[in-house]
């Protein structure tokens, strides 16, 4: 999976633009996924991963390689992101590849 | 007639401001000295007007219009946009925008068969607000933002990105006006948020990039510097250095693409290659 398999139409890509922009639309995530999901007219496959936070199936899905770190950090934060954050650790378990904490 | 005097390629890396001290003493002393001789020389050139040149972050182009590239026309600009305040760990900044010269670039290179979007506002993210803090932390040049992009496919060819750097030269040395203008380029080196190899950094493939750009070789640019090579050096983020041939080939217009190479740390913490590349034109 790569930036080349990206699906731009689908409304997860839409969601996650939408939520980095608009304080809040990314309140309203935090409060209720499911109520963000269904605005952003998200399919049963989608709204699946989101809930498990299951990356591997969203960047399946076709959201854009970038956008997937992101979705940690719309979980866990994104301040102070290193190797070891909660936010990178989670990317790494999810993607199934090595974290890069020493 | 405004002139440029410098461009400038450099890395942005978000870590720099947000977690270097993550990193072992030698890597965020070798970064930071990096960066603190692009600083001296910004103070040395002390320029009215930088122009620069990055990824947009999937952050002001929607993915139904996405242009290759969009300059900022307002005439202010200010940042961290909200969601990446914690991330970047930078304090809030205000910069002035050139309204004038952001009008030039898109009107002159529409007249060269160039396309450019442009925007009244744009959210800034890592892309300026962390080059900025280090190279103009007084924040008192004048800023003009040109949003590419270099993340979704498909993004513009080398050739093309040397072609808008060439026109960006001569729109300035065109403009009326006795500004002393920066082109500052920034994005890479090899980093891949996103994907497979976002804990690694492609030391080989930054030192190979880095190397033409020293050669000024624009032939070997073309050639070599193909979509496919780029994701060798991390398939969602080394496309970046796309904003580094702009650089390069408004230094070419000044008959100077030899860029000479400043610094250059390869950092898992970071989880990119930090660099910067130089080329004097005055």
């Amino acid at each position: 999976m790569g930036i080349r398999d990206t699906d731009r139409t689908l409304p997860s890509n839409r969601m996650v633009f939408e939520l980095r922009r608009d304080p809040a639309a990314y309140a309203e995530f935090k409060r209720d996924l499911e109520a963000s999901m269904a605005r952003y007219g998200l399919t049963d496959e989608e709204k699946r991963a989101w809930r498990e936070v299951d990356l591997s199936t969203l960047a399946r899905l076709g959201v854009h390689p970038y956008f997937l770190p992101q979705v940690s950090r719309l979980f866990k934060g994104g301040g102070y992101n290193h190797n070891d954050s909660e936010a990178a650790r989670l990317y790494a378990e999810k993607m199934h590849i090595a974290g890069g904490a020493r | 007639m405004a002139r440029l005097i410098a461009s400038v390629g450099i890395a942005h890396a978000p870590g720099v401001t947000g977690w270097i001290d993550k990193a072992p003493r030698h890597e965020q002393d070798a970064v930071l000295a990096g960066y603190a001789e692009f600083h001296r020389r910004m103070k040395e050139l002390k320029p009215d007007v930088v122009i620069g040149v990055a990824n947009d972050h999937l952050l002001n182009f929607p993915m139904e219009n996405i242009p290759d590239f969009c300059v900022g026309i307002g005439d202010d600009w200010e940042g961290p946009a909200p969601w990446f305040r914690d991330w970047l760990n930078v304090p809030d900044y205000k910069v002035s925008g050139h309204r004038a010269l952001g009008r030039a670039l898109v009107r002159e290179s529409a007249r060269a068969g160039i396309n450019h979007a442009f925007a009244e506002q744009l959210l800034f993210d890592d892309n300026w607000s962390v080059p900025l803090k280090f190279l103009f932390p007084e924040y008192g040049v004048k800023f003009v933002p040109i949003h590419m992009n270099c993340i979704v496919p498909p993004m513009p060819a080398a050739e093309r990105c040397l072609e808008v750097g060439r026109q960006i030269a001569r729109i300035v040395r065109d403009f009326p006006g006795d500004e002393r203008v920066v082109l500052m380029a920034t994005g890479g080196l090899s980093h891949d948020p996103g994907g497979p190899d976002y804990f690694t950094v492609h030391e080989d493939f930054d030192r190979w990039f880095m190397g033409l750009m020293e050669s000024g070789d624009l032939d070997r640019v073309r050639r070599e510097v193909t979509f496919d090579k780029l994701l060798t050096g991390g398939d969602g983020g080394a496309a970046e250095l796309l904003a580094w041939l702009v650089a390069m080939g408004a230094a070419a217009e000044h008959g100077q693409p030899r860029g000479e190479n400043v610094f250059y740390v390869p950092s898992v913490p970071m989880r990119c290659g930090m660099g910067g590349s130089y080329w004097s034109l005055s």
